[in-house]
């Protein structure tokens, strides 16, 4: 059996999938796929995230299994120059060797051309692996130019799509209008302007039926595909909504006697526009998924194609995926730097705002990192590359926001599993409306005087199947959710892209759910809320020694520490001259403190736990440590031979932002803590400065996530920002943990949002765009379920017997078009959306937000 | 039992069931004053949406005692 480190993951481009059952459909087929683990299908992103055993689930099976249910999988296909090949077995070996590869769909080897061209999958099999193995053979294998262009295969396939729904919605809009007026003719004003012919209900039929087969031919494909597997979607209630309709003015025309209403109720426009209002949503949906992963294909713009690379004094131009680890490269200005690395010599300033969302350019000399992707501004300089491929900054970005986009929020999988019900629900609910007018409604309350809402029509004619008929056709109609499937995965797509423009990486739709709930944001404080890099402030010495005597001990035996208090204390003894030497042992004690042996002398630094525990008298020194931890200064008691020699107090200073980051999250509603392993007195000290209202001191590392759990148990919602490594088990326990300053290393990180900038106004920014996508998420749900849903009653005819209205079969298309343009139009509103503290911080000078930006 | 014929029990499951429904409607018809065209129009549709409710069901059931 495989564990779960043998499973891979491989990201699926499906193509075909219009609506929530779809996204159900091509779930359950690659589950019943041998190996595959686990499938989560992303809508409006058009992917799959496949958990599958590479020993047992082949691509080619899942192909197989999408193919087989009505979908088809995008594939990159790559064109190589295969060299060396000189007769048909060379051909069979290439096509072997590659075809044997596991990401590998399709291979054909032209012996003529000396080409081949194959079909893959490159998370699996990435081109590099393909051209090994044909090297391996004994054969040469590059890159054809027009190969390049497969990165664009997905953009190419959206656009397909918008361009097919875009002529059938011309052709529906253009003739549907037609056969409108034709249908209307005889009414209001209109016999004045449309000449009589029009209203012939032969010429009707003829403008009409080209619709109905022609752009209203792939619901009919489509759920007629469906049903033959034993699916249902929303294709079926279009198919059955247009078809029916199609079907009464058909009968109508040509055997007006039959008791659907004779030739007064031929409803051909209904059956036009019903299409034309679908195909209206469509076209939209199509356009909406374009649009809402722009920001992943922003950012695989953003990695340089080409590298200046320095091999053996000479500078070569070469494919930014061929520099390898400890390259020298040459990067002028104005260039784009093609992967991470150290400067070397050189200096300039580097534009990171693609990375990091911080838009003043960033000074770089010897010694700095560099970041792929980001822009060299003025200079020239060397560096030599340390992450280069799937390693670097912005591949690991790309991967984490792909991730995130491909994941499912709480929210989503409740709409999804409703919608998938909801379609089975609708065809019954339209069964009993057709029973309940057939044998009750129609005898109590059908009036023949009575119309259809905004048409002219009266329903004298119609007998008591026709009534019933329209009115079961309608309710199929005005209850398709059929915006649903985007409502929900276009919101978490923009909320994700958003983030990462910002340098906010949240690595999951779930992660962007809780954060948007959250009650209570711990802070850890040093290195989160302080800078992280204490000095030296006071030295109390103690009996005979003096105060050089005292530091120059605890210098000693803060020498092999790696905390950030021992590494001050080296520090201050070393500005003060004095020379730290080794000691002869060392013992950190976690949480406590240090001790050390020096020349048969013990020396003991620490808290007053640790003094407590090893009887160490603290009385003459408590009230002047008591002093200074009231200046939010950490006071270290130094014992030496097991007696109190002094005091050495360490002080960190607050980072700029994180009085104005609390003050913003208190704004916001949230309760803000602070966790420490200071005593209580100094962590309430800076806990006063930064205006933080609750104080979890002297809690020792593996204590914090325990106080995170605590807090959980009273029913709060908590984050935890910290480091992602020092702080891993608190941020894990979290509901939300948020590592700061990550850097570039994002995909070590352990928290659920991850902050590549070392700035605490980010994690307002971040709760600001999680909220703001929540509340988009929850706006497109209600205009894609809540509005189709309270329609039903009206649909169902619920007005009838009071108003002797019903609703026509077009007017509840239109409403169902109207509920995908909400979802459409409310989407694309975040893109232009700036989490309001960066507006606030532009506008204060602070961080440049494009003018492009601000003028939404 | 064969994949094939997990397909052809569910046909003929939903089939049975969904045209027991439109006769079952018809027999009620007949005792009423309706047109014959409304009859077997009614007929029809009962037809129509039972086999569109009843055919996603019945395979997933089958299929699922099938799987246990």
């Amino acid at each position: 059996m495989a564990t779960t480190q043998d499973l891979k993951k491989a990201y699926l481009s499906i193509e075909g999938m219009t609506c929530a059952s779809c996204v159900a459909h091509v779930e359950e087929a690659l589950k019943g796929v041998r190996g595959v683990k686990g499938v989560v299908v992303n809508l409006a992103t058009g992917k799959a995230s496949v958990d599958y055993d590479p020993a047992q689930a082949s691509l080619a099976a899942m192909k197989k299994a999408v193919d087989e249910i009505g979908y088809k999988l995008v594939l990159n296909t790559a064109n190589l120059q295969v060299t060396g090949m000189t007769c048909a077995s060379c051909v069979e070996h290439v096509q072997k060797a590659v075809g044997d590869l596991p990401g590998v769909t399709k291979v054909v080897v032209n012996l003529a051309s000396g080409s081949a061209r194959v079909e893959y999958l490159p998370e699996i099999t990435p081109l590099s692996e393909i051209k090994r193995a044909i090297q391996e053979i004994g054969y040469g294998a590059v890159e054809r130019a027009e190969g390049q262009e497969a990165l664009d295969r997905e953009k190419e396939a959206r656009q397909r799509e918008i361009r097919r729904q875009g002529i059938n919605l011309i052709i529906s809009w253009s003739i549907g209008l037609l056969v409108m007026l034709g249908t209307f003719q005889p009414y209001w004003f209109l016999p004045s302007i449309i000449p009589e012919w029009m209203n012939n209900k032969v010429l009707l039929f003829f403008l009409t039926t080209p619709i109905v087969f022609g752009p209203g031919r792939q619901f009919f494909i489509n759920s007629w595909n469906g049903l033959k597997r034993g699916l249902t979607d929303m294709n079926l209630l279009y198919a059955t909504g247009i078809g029916a309709a199609y079907l009464i003015a058909v009968i109508n025309t040509f055997w007006p006697d039959a008791g659907f209403g004779g030739r007064e109720a031929t409803f051909y426009e209904a059956a036009a526009l019903l299409t034309a209002f679908i195909i209206l949503g469509r076209y939209l949906e199509a356009v909406t998924r374009g649009r809402t992963s722009e920001a992943i294909r922003r950012l695989m713009k953003l990695q340089p194609k080409r590298a200046r690379v320095l091999r053996e004094g000479q500078e070569l131009d070469i494919p930014a995926e061929e520099v390898q680890i400890d390259d020298l490269l040459l990067v002028r200005p104005g260039e784009a730097i093609p992967v991470d690395g150290l400067v070397q010599e050189g200096y300039s300033s580097v534009d990171q705002s693609m990375i990091t969302g911080e838009s003043i350019p960033v000074e770089k000399e010897a010694g700095d990192e560099v970041i792929g992707g980001t822009i060299n501004k003025t200079g020239a300089f060397k560096f030599r590359a340390t992450r280069v491929g799937k390693d670097t900054a912005l591949a690991q970005i790309i991967k984490l926001v792909e991730d995130a986009q491909t994941t499912k929020a709480p929210i989503q999988k409740i709409a999804d599993k409703v919608a998938g019900h909801f379609i089975l629900g609708i065809h019954v609910l339209a069964l009993v409306v057709f029973l309940f007018w057939f044998f009750v409604g129609y005898g109590l309350w059908f009036v023949p005087e009575s119309r259809l809402i905004l048409t002219p029509y009266l329903l004298a004619g119609m007998g008591v199947f026709g009534f019933a008929l329209l009115t079961s056709v309608t309710v199929l109609i005005i209850s398709c959710p059929c915006a649903v499937g985007l409502a929900t995965p276009s919101a978490i797509m923009a909320g994700s892209g958003k983030g990462a423009e910002h340098g906010i990486l949240f690595k999951g739709a779930d992660a962007m759910e809780a954060t948007a709930r959250l009650n209570v944001v711990i802070f850890d404080k040093t290195g989160t809320l302080t800078k992280g890099q204490p000095s030296v402030t006071d030295v109390v010495a103690l009996g005979r020694l003096t105060q050089d005597e005292v530091l120059h001990l605890t210098a000693v035996a803060e020498k092999n520490s790696e905390h950030p208090l021992g590494e001050a204390i080296v520090h201050g003894a070393r500005e003060r001259g004095l020379e730290a030497e080794d000691a002869e042992s060392f013992n950190a004690i976690p949480g406590h403190g240090v001790e050390a042996q020096l020349d048969g002398r013990s020396i003991l630094l620490g808290n007053r736990r640790l003094m407590a525990e090893r009887e160490v008298a603290l009385d003459g020194l408590v009230p002047e440590a008591e002093r200074l931890e009231s200046e939010g200064k950490t006071a270290m008691f130094v014992a030496v031979n097991g007696e109190p020699a002094g005091i050495v107090a360490v002080a960190d200073t607050l980072k700029e932002t994180s009085a104005l980051a609390v003050k913003e999250l208190h704004r916001m509603g949230l309760k803000v803590a602070m966790i420490t392993g200071d005593n209580r007195r100094t962590a309430e000290a800076i806990a006063r400065q930064v205006g933080i209202d609750r104080v979890l001191a002297e809690v020792l590392p593996e204590d914090k996530a325990n106080e995170v759990k605590k807090l959980q148990a009273e029913g709060l919602k908590v984050a935890m920002v910290g480091d992602g490594i020092n702080d891993a088990p608190a941020l894990a326990q979290a509901d939300v943990g948020i590592a700061i300053g990550s850097g570039t290393d994002v995909a070590k990180e352990t928290g659920h949002v991850i902050l590549v900038k070392d700035d605490l106004m980010d994690v307002v920014a971040a709760l600001q765009i999680s909220r703001q996508t929540l509340r988009l998420i929850k706006q497109n749900l209600f205009w894609a379920f809540g509005y189709n849903t309270l329609s039903i009653p009206i649909g169902a005819g619920l007005l009838y017997p009071f108003f002797a209205q019903m609703v026509s079969p077009e007017l509840a298309a239109l409403l169902m078009a109207t509920s995908s343009l909400s979802v459409t139009l409310n989407t694309l509103r975040m893109r232009g959306y700036i989490p309001p503290i960066r507006r606030s911080r532009a506008r204060r000078g602070q961080m440049a937000v494009p003018a492009r930006q601000l003028a939404h | 039992m064969k994949i094939h014929s997990v397909g052809f029990l569910s046909a003929l499951i939903y089939t049975t069931v969904a045209l027991t429904a439109a006769g079952l409607f018809l027999a009620v018809t007949l005792s009423g004053e309706y047109s014959w065209v409304a009859r077997i129009g009614g007929a029809g549709w009962v037809f129509l949406l039972s086999m569109i409710v009843l055919m996603p069901t019945v395979t997933s059931l089958v299929k699922r005692k099938h799987q246990a």
